[in-house]
């Protein structure tokens, strides 16, 4: 993970030292005391012909379907860490939302605007992309210990990324 | 967003994002990424403007042709 965060031991350990402890001690957040994150260069990546590229879709809205999965933990101060994974046959009407670090006006009156799902099976049925892949990655973005989004919720990702065999992602924050 | 990118990247999938928070996404670094002033909740458009969404998309999924890293590019949405 070092290309990936270099700084993750000291950025964790000011984590714990100050928000976390704050927390722990008082049971408020102190954004004052959030250490920041800042990373100077990206990895080195390939290029894909995204007409003939498998993409998947990964979404941090907070979305899951009620009748397949249970709700993100979106009241806990410390964030969910876990992902669900959502048929691509499912219309973004379907989803709903649990996440409560964002104004979901929006999302309510049109869920595109965070899961594109049918713009990109109109892309797909067009030839511009090679397909959408069968599932979209969903979890809930409020995730203040980045620590545990590097060890937990990154290697499921990349282990779905891998068993789904795509070429791409697209990732849309909330 | 921009950890998982660089993730993914590392593990051999292209990645692109979007995001309508400039100062976040470009402190992270992320291999390939399109910034706009859109709103927190309607990362890719007005609710109700698929052609918007359309064009946020499309303009993302284009820096896929290009090897990473590149620069963030800025569209002119909002």
């Amino acid at each position: 993970m070092d290309a990936v965060f270099p700084t993750r031991d000291a950025w964790v350990a000011a984590y714990r030292e100050r928000w976390l402890a704050h927390y722990q001690a008082t049971g408020q957040i102190d954004w004052k005391l959030y250490p920041a994150l800042t990373l100077d260069s990206a990895p080195a990546g390939k290029a894909v012909d995204v007409t003939q590229a498998s993409v998947l879709l990964i979404s941090s809205a907070g979305g899951y379907i009620p009748q397949a999965h249970a709700a993100f933990d979106a009241t806990n101060d410390l964030g969910d860490y876990s992902i669900r994974l959502i048929d691509t046959p499912y219309a973004p009407s379907a989803y709903h939302f649990a996440h409560d670090h964002y104004d979901h006006t929006a999302v309510d009156a049109d869920p595109q605007v965070l899961v594109p799902v049918t713009h990109l099976l109109d892309l797909q049925d067009a030839g511009l992309i090679g397909e959408l892949a069968p599932q979209v990655v969903s979890f809930m973005g409020y995730q203040p210990d980045v620590g545990r989004v590097v060890d937990e919720m990154i290697p499921q990702i990349i282990s779905v990324a891998h068993d789904l065999r795509v070429d791409a992602a697209f990732l849309v924050p909330s | 967003m921009g950890l998982i990118a660089r993730a993914l990247e590392v593990a051999g999938i292209a990645t692109v994002m979007t995001s309508w928070n400039v100062s976040k996404t470009v402190a992270v670094a992320p291999p390939r990424a399109t910034m706009t002033r859109l709103s927190r909740g309607a990362t890719l458009g007005n609710p109700g403007d698929a052609a918007q969404q359309r064009r946020v998309i499309a303009a993302s999924l284009t820096l896929l042709a290009h090897p990473a890293p590149i620069a963030p590019v800025m569209l002119d949405e909002q």
